[in-house]
């Protein structure tokens, strides 16, 4: 029998993604969902739990959700709950909420409500990064490991999550080796690939995605059949993309994915932990300020370009890392968070002289057609 | 050397032949439900006004919504790229176009000859020409006549809405309260035009701007829309045909990078036919 691995067994789990997470269910393991990037996984690993990260379904049409949730919140929270609602996480032996953003918060509210997973915790993240707020979300990390604790019928040690630190560490590692084959031209792993592979990562236990992760890497290296060389090299920026027919779509359009900064990508695994003698330390440090999504306000600087410097020199070092020549910035419809952002974001890039489209998207792959048309036009815009 | 450009659109299809700087012939007719099995009957229309064989086209480029519908095309571009270089090949100082299709409408910022953003709107109806037909339909009145009538009004009604399907209610309200229907056009007009402003608002609209698409036919929604930005626009002599205008134009373009090798074999390929549909094979 032939062992399926590399790119192949991350294709194989991003088309089932709760496979693995009920096999180990059957042999005894305890699986935990979770929302958004911001619920520390190694709090989960140290108790055992194998943690699995919530996504919405864009082939599924929203029938249940409204009920619950007004449609003005964002089309991917709307999404979440509609396929939770129809059964698709009633495995999970625990639920971990988190107020990342309103649509989150409100999810974790309803899912507490009506979806009653053995445990169900909702993390209370603040919006800023001051001193204060870090140890405010220290204790709230505290509390996520007595709840967890109760169901895992074991106590977390400082270092049984120091462990666990290193571990997640190994996996954060391992994911910037792999979007650094990208930095030649044409990039080795394309988006779409890399979609699946960070979609299986975040469905396998850490130890299990570490191996997938160094096949892949294995794999690739060494590739003759990989992407082609395409006049575009793109960043995307944005929540996330969670369904590999949108990299489709815009890798048809002569567009390459080399870089990203999404939830689903890059900002959920780009930073390490610290570690620190009190590991929560790091982790409320590591989690709240070092990851840079919009739902966290920052303070404002004297001028707007020391403003926009200071929230996106990263995006600046991207670019010029991965020689990227334009930006694809993704809003998923009614995201408030992201679409707030855009302005700001966008005139960074542009300062950069790079040709950025926009695009309000509304989660749904049936929606996708008529995007081609700019996908296509932003192409033809790149020389 | 000839080319050809085709803009199978949502409403209308445009087919422009050009050779060298000159306009051969132009063929604009409604698309229709069954466009994808019109492509060749409208090129053969267009070949034979501009009295040139399909062998003697050098290159076909296809452009629109139904641009996947040409089977003989030998490049597709999207239809922004194309107006663009339709309309700055006609106003070489172009900045803005702003495109009213039939379903959807576009600005486009124009740097140098070259794209520098653009913003597209075929989500709903309110700022395209279908508004526009809805409007006439409910009211009775040719859509060709309705700008001209809106001109007559020195008090445009207030029309609140921009969304196509209650402006249509708030029509029969305002009719319903004894106002004319000059005045009720002009207050429609006047909501589209402001719909389609803070729509293309957001890519800066500066001169020149071009107006191109059904929408720069219509006299009413033009004068609003120069209102609301302040300055003139400049309209081509045929507002229809710049999309495909653009397709001619970068048609020859390809025709140079492609080389002469290339394009014999090209050519040899190249079949005048109806698309085949592997789901209809009998």
């Amino acid at each position: 029998m032939t062992v399926i691995k590399g790119l192949a067994r991350a294709e194989q789990i991003y088309q089932d993604r709760e496979k693995r997470a009920k096999e180990l269910k059957a042999e005894g393991k305890k699986i935990a969902g979770y929302l958004c990037c911001y619920p520390p996984l190694e709090i989960m690993t140290s108790l055992g739990y194998m943690p699995i990260r919530i996504m919405g379904e864009m082939d599924e049409p929203l029938t249940e959700a409204d009920t619950y949730l007004p449609t003005v919140m964002c089309a991917f929270y709307r999404s979440v709950l509609d396929v939770a609602m129809k059964g698709r996480y009633d495995y999970l032996d625990a639920f971990i909420g988190a107020h990342a953003c309103d649509g989150a918060e409100r999810v974790s509210y309803v899912w507490r409500s009506y979806l009653k997973s053995p445990c169900s915790f909702y993390l209370d993240i603040p919006h800023t990064n001051h001193a204060a707020a870090i140890e405010f979300f220290k204790k709230q990390l505290f509390y996520l490991k007595e709840e967890l604790e109760k169901t895992a019928g074991k106590k977390a040690t400082a270092a049984m999550i120091k462990e666990a630190v290193t571990l997640h560490n190994k996996q954060r590692s391992l994911v910037r080796q792999l979007y650094e084959l990208n930095k030649q031209d044409p990039p080795l792993v394309s988006g779409s690939e890399m979609l699946q592979v960070m979609i299986a990562i975040m469905c396998i236990p850490p130890e299990e995605g570490n191996v997938l992760l160094e096949e892949v890497i294995e794999e690739v290296k060494g590739r003759a059949e990989g992407p082609k060389k395409k006049k575009g090299r793109i960043l995307i920026w944005g929540s996330l993309i969670d369904n590999i027919a949108f990299t489709k779509l815009i890798e048809d359009c002569g567009l390459n994915i080399v870089i990203d900064d999404t939830a689903i990508g890059t900002r959920s695994f780009w930073i390490d932990v610290d570690e620190t003698e009190d590991p929560f330390d790091g982790l409320a440090i590591r989690y709240l300020d070092k990851i840079v999504c919009p739902r966290t306000f920052r303070d404002t600087k004297n001028t707007r370009m020391e403003d926009l410097d200071n929230r996106f020199s990263y995006l600046k070092k991207m670019i010029k890392d991965w020689n990227v020549n334009g930006v694809y910035m993704n809003i998923i419809r009614n995201c408030d968070i992201h679409g707030y952002e855009i302005s700001e974001v966008r005139d960074y890039f542009e300062e950069m002289g790079l040709p950025v489209l926009v695009i309000e998207q509304d989660y749904s792959t049936t929606a996708l057609e008529p995007l081609r048309t700019r996908f296509q036009a932003f192409a033809e815009s790149i020389n | 050397m000839i080319f050809a450009g085709i803009d199978i659109g949502s409403t209308i299809t445009k087919v422009v032949i050009k050779q060298e700087e000159e306009i051969r012939a132009i063929i604009i007719q409604p698309t229709g439900a069954e466009h994808r099995r019109l492509a060749h009957e409208v090129i053969k229309k267009a070949l034979n006004n501009a009295d040139v064989t399909f062998d003697q086209i050098d290159f076909i480029v296809a452009t629109g919504y139904g641009r996947i519908n040409v089977p003989f095309a030998d490049a597709q571009v999207s239809e922004i790229t194309c107006h663009m270089r339709g309309v700055s090949w006609l106003f070489p100082n172009v900045r803005t176009v702003i495109d009213i299709g039939g379903q959807d409408c576009k600005g486009i910022k124009v740097v140098n000859g070259k794209i520098r953003n653009f913003i597209m709107n075929d989500k709903c109806a309110a700022g395209t020409g279908r508004f526009l037909e809805v409007i006439s339909e409910t009211l009775g009145l040719k859509l060709e006549d309705i700008g001209e009538i809106s001109l007559r009004s020195n008090d445009p009604a207030g029309i609140s809405k921009t969304c196509t399907i209650f402006a249509e209610q708030e029509i029969l309200l305002r009719l319903s309260e004894g106002v004319s229907i000059e005045d009720i056009l002009a207050g429609l007009h006047k909501a589209l035009a402001g719909r389609i402003y803070s729509m293309v608002g957001k890519i800066k609209i500066e001169k020149d701007v071009v107006i191109t698409g059904g929408g720069a036919k219509n006299i009413g929604l033009c004068k609003y829309l120069e209102k609301r930005i302040g300055f003139s626009m400049l309209t081509p002599p045929e507002p229809l045909i710049t999309g495909a205008l653009g397709a001619s134009i970068i048609a020859q373009e390809m025709v140079t990078k492609a080389g002469e090798e290339k394009l014999a074999h090209i050519k040899k390929e190249r079949k005048l036919e109806a698309v085949t549909f592997f789901d209809e094979a009998d």
